[in-house]
């Protein structure tokens, strides 16, 4: 069969490759965009992002309905058709795919259904419903993403031992829902299934919650969990798991004490692993790190010269962003541009309640490697908008260089932090300095105003909060 | 904290450790000397930036170390003085609002070196700039870290890239100094033992710098030399009239103090003497001050320290300032600060002896006098010979910017300034 010829070939759709192909074609490139899955959108837009915010969203007003009693307005008890919260949410994710794919027509983004499959360092094989179909590419983009890590001692083959995957098609409201892991994937789905009833109780390897965060912007975390889930176990082992009925028999070793205990589901969020599997990478010159994702340098490049890896696949920092700007680093540098990822600003945001948002350097960050720092603070118990929505238990902080006064790194906690971020970004990615938050005027009553303050904290005159007098600053 | 090494001055980004003076430890105050730094301008003794005990020493003796390293590690001085003073909190001064340095003149010495280089420890923020001024860097090539920022925090703007990228125009546009120098046969290496038995010393890096500059100043100038003899026997005797009473204020009245006085009276009536050349815009600048450099023979080699506005001084703070600027720099106490900004040199071998010599002219200054010993002459005087005491004075100067006449007048007023020496100028 004769094989089609094109300019880029981007395996996988998902905000990283669809972002890749979508740039490419706008820069006058032919492009072949290549989906396994009918849908388009990747993990972020049919199983992630997206479906967890939207459960997310719709969950939280029960929470709400609870806690506006205190606040004289009460609700009936709410009743969940579980159906039809899912039947929103599947029109959400297939509006925005469906988006997408609108969007690469109107580019003129040939989309080609199927497993993509390297023959060789410039021939692609995908498996489509007609048939076997071979592309020749001059430049591959391989953007195949990741998966939920499900190891193979807990897989049984049972559906309600589940991944986000699974969680996240609320088939049920599980009585009792075992967590494994306390990262943000944990957290997002705890919350949302805790907020539909299910008892939770979340385990964690490690020694605390949201390891990524700065202690302080993770503590109203830890103290939503303590409140609203069964309970939260550290330095806990989960070790086998057996089906019980229709429940899951889990041993586990919690500080040292051995227990074991029936679940009606359980929700593994340990972790993601790349796709690169079966995909005929061996095919190619393309070289994998000990943990299976693609080695790359700074522009996206592959060992083989006419590959390139973005996103997931290629490890770091697995976030939608993240891959959506290395999908244009990796046109860039196709097109000749001296492009790299280098110096990127890539902020993180745990949809918890309250959201939990970063960026930069953090205090942990810095205090490990010696960086000298300055920390200003701005509680939100003192932020008259967050008074008014009845949530003070937010904090937004500012890691300063206090030779140059620049802002090094912003970390918020606290209802809507993940939207408040976006001014952090532009103040650390810009080089802008504290003086600079302080002195741009934020409108007054929002959350924004408490980036400005906490600004305003590290030179020592807030106006709604007060600084404990420190000795003077070293001129 | 850590104290790091403090930018030194323009083109001393750098330097070798001579010596620790501190040791793990030690309670040190603010301002202790820690360390002494040999660079090309000189050997400066650095101090601490903070009080507080010596945790950690990151240099020794003989290590070449540059701006933004790390010399010693403070604990506790940081906190414990500042909280056991339980000072009214200034809040922190009104933002540090840019204050950039002036543009330093153009040297083309715009790299630091590798090795400096990488031993800086670098904060792992990128240069403080806005993306799109990234981005156009990256295009460009040019490296933000070297780009001075002008904005709040060093921030670099566009306008910065702009005027960085200007500056590097003219340096290129600059007829490189060096050029003739780089087309010579590599330096061989010559094994002198052969003839006999030989002891070998590493150059210093103050004698590297001396061997650099000497070089340069001599390739790049075209010199022309100047011989006379002032009579001094006036000087002389106002010298032994007067010296009981300067003592008696604390200043040592010497020859050179008329010298210097003489010369800088002289300047002022010859402004070109007192200029530079500057090749990019190639224009001359005369300088309203009159600042001198003195040539100082120290142990380590050739320091020339400045002594400042010379010509509004009256002999006793000349004498005192002179004496000042010799003892610091032999004793190695001379500041990046106190070698810069000379307009005319004047070195002074009357005290080792030796008559004419060719002294090489400064850069950027375009003329430097120098001395021999004065000694009894016979002189032809109105017909009669008599005994008089002759100082030998050179002039040498840059023919690019003065020309022989101007420089003949020059000495001529000077050696009348010398002999004919106002009287008025030195009571007190």
């Amino acid at each position: 069969m004769e094989a089609t010829k094109t300019d880029i070939v981007v395996v996988g759709a998902g905000p990283g490759g669809y972002a890749a192909a979508f740039y490419a074609a706008d820069l006058g490139k032919k492009v072949i965009l290549v989906e396994q899955d009918r849908k388009l959108g990747g993990v972020c837009l049919n199983r992630g992002c997206i479906p967890s915010k939207a459960l997310l969203y719709a969950t939280h007003t029960l929470s709400l309905a609870k806690e506006s009693e205190h606040r004289g307005i009460t609700f009936q008890t709410p009743n969940v058709d579980l159906a039809k919260l899912r039947a929103w949410k599947d029109g959400v994710l297939a509006k925005l795919s469906g988006g997408v794919a609108q969007l690469a027509k109107m580019r003129g983004v040939e989309v080609w259904n199927g497993r993509g499959y390297f023959e060789d360092s410039t021939t692609l094989r995908v498996e489509t419903e007609e048939g076997q179909k071979f592309i020749n590419f001059e430049q591959a983009i391989l953007a195949t993403g990741s998966k939920a890590a499900l190891p193979k001692a807990w897989d049984l083959g049972n559906p309600r031992i589940m991944t986000s995957r699974g969680a996240l098609e609320v088939e049920e409201i599980p009585e009792n829902l075992l967590v494994i892991g306390g990262g943000y994937i944990g957290m997002e789905l705890g919350t949302v299934y805790a907020a539909l009833g299910s008892k939770i109780t979340l385990v964690e390897a490690l020694d605390g919650i949201l390891m990524g965060a700065d202690a302080d912007l993770a503590r109203p975390i830890v103290a939503y969990a303590k409140k609203n889930f069964k309970e939260v176990r550290l330095k806990t082992k989960v070790g086998k798991m057996s089906t019980q009925g229709k429940q899951i028999k889990v041993e586990m070793e919690v500080e040292g004490q051995k227990k074991e205990e029936l679940y009606d589901r359980v929700l593994v969020a340990v972790g993601r692993v790349p796709n690169c599997e079966n995909i005929g990478l061996e095919n190619t010159k393309v070289t994998r790190d000990d943990k299976g994702f693609i080695k790359i340098n700074e522009k996206q490049q592959t060992e083989d010269p006419s590959i390139y890896a973005i996103g997931d696949v290629a490890g770091g920092i697995m976030l939608a962003h993240k891959a959506s700007r290395e999908a244009r680093v990796a046109v860039e540098v196709i097109l000749g541009e001296s492009s790299a990822f280098e110096d990127v600003v890539i902020p993180a945001v745990v949809f918890t309640d309250p959201e939990i948002a970063w960026c930069g350097l953090t205090e942990a960050e810095a205090k490990q490697k010696g960086i000298n720092i300055e920390v200003a603070k701005f509680p939100w118990a003192a932020s008259g908008r967050a008074l008014t929505f009845d949530r003070p238990d937010g904090l937004t902080k500012l890691i300063i260089d206090p030779e140059t006064e620049r802002v090094l790194g912003v970390g918020i906690v606290g209802a809507g932090a993940g939207e408040l971020i976006a001014e952090g970004v532009l103040a650390v990615e810009s080089g802008l300095t504290a003086k600079d938050l302080a002195l741009s005027v934020h409108p007054h009553p929002t959350l924004s105003e408490t980036l400005m303050e906490a600004a305003e904290v590290f030179y020592g005159h807030p106006t709604h909060t007060f600084v404990k007098k420190k000795a003077p600053h070293p001129a | 904290m850590d104290v790091k090494l403090p930018r030194l001055g323009e083109g001393a980004d750098s330097g070798t450790v001579v010596n620790v003076f501190v040791k793990e430890g030690d309670q040190i105050a603010k301002d202790q000397p820690i360390l002494e730094l040999e660079n090309e301008k000189a050997v400066a003794t650095i101090p601490s930036t903070a009080a507080g005990t010596v945790a950690k020493i990151h240099v020794k003796a003989g290590d070449k170390i540059s701006v933004g390293q790390k010399l010693i590690t403070l604990s506790g001085g940081g906190a414990a003085p500042a909280a056991a003073q339980p000072a009214a909190a200034t809040p922190k001064a009104a933002a540090k609002t840019a204050a950039p340095e002036p543009e330093p003149e153009p040297e083309p010495q715009e790299e630091v070196s590798a090795e400096a280089a990488e031993s800086v420890e670098k904060s792992n923020a990128a240069v403080a700039a806005s993306p799109v001024i990234r981005k156009l860097a990256r295009d460009l090539g040019i490296d933000l870290a070297k780009v001075r920022g002008s904005a709040r925090g060093g921030r670099v703007t566009m306008e910065d890239v702009r005027a960085y990228i200007q500056r590097l125009q003219k340096l290129a546009a600059q007829p490189k100094a060096s050029a003739g120098a780089q087309t010579k046969p590599a330096a061989e290496s010559i094994d002198f033992s052969k003839w006999g038995s030989v002891t070998k010393k590493p150059l210093s890096p103050l004698r590297q710098v001396i061997a650099r500059r000497m070089t340069e100043n001599w390739n790049a100038i075209p010199h022309v030399t100047q011989f006379d003899d002032a009579d001094i026997t006036g000087i002389l005797a106002l010298r032994k009239k007067y010296v009981a009473a300067y003592e008696k204020k604390g200043a040592r009245l010497t020859v050179t103090t008329f010298i210097l006085k003489a010369v800088a009276d002289t300047l002022k009536k010859h402004p070109t003497l007192n200029s530079s050349l500057d090749e990019v815009t190639q224009e001359i600048v005369l300088k309203e001050y009159v600042h001198l450099g003195i040539a100082v023979d120290t142990e380590a080699g050739l320091i020339v320290p400045v002594l400042r506005d010379a010509d509004k001084k009256d002999l006793a703070q000349m004498s005192r300032e002179l004496e000042e600027l010799a003892t610091k720099a032999r004793d190695r106490k001379v500041t990046g600060e106190d070698l810069k900004g000379g307009s005319f040199t004047i070195s002074n071998q009357g005290g080792i002896g030796g008559a004419h010599f060719t002294p090489i002219v400064n850069k950027p200054e375009v003329a430097i006098l120098g001395l021999g010993k004065g000694a009894a002459k016979a002189v032809v005087r109105e017909d009669k010979i008599e005994s008089r005491m002759i100082l030998p004075v050179a002039l040498s100067y840059d023919h690019r910017v003065i020309d022989g006449g101007v420089a003949a007048r020059f000495i001529v007023d000077l050696v009348k300034a010398i002999e004919n020496f106002d009287e008025k100028l030195v009571k007190i």
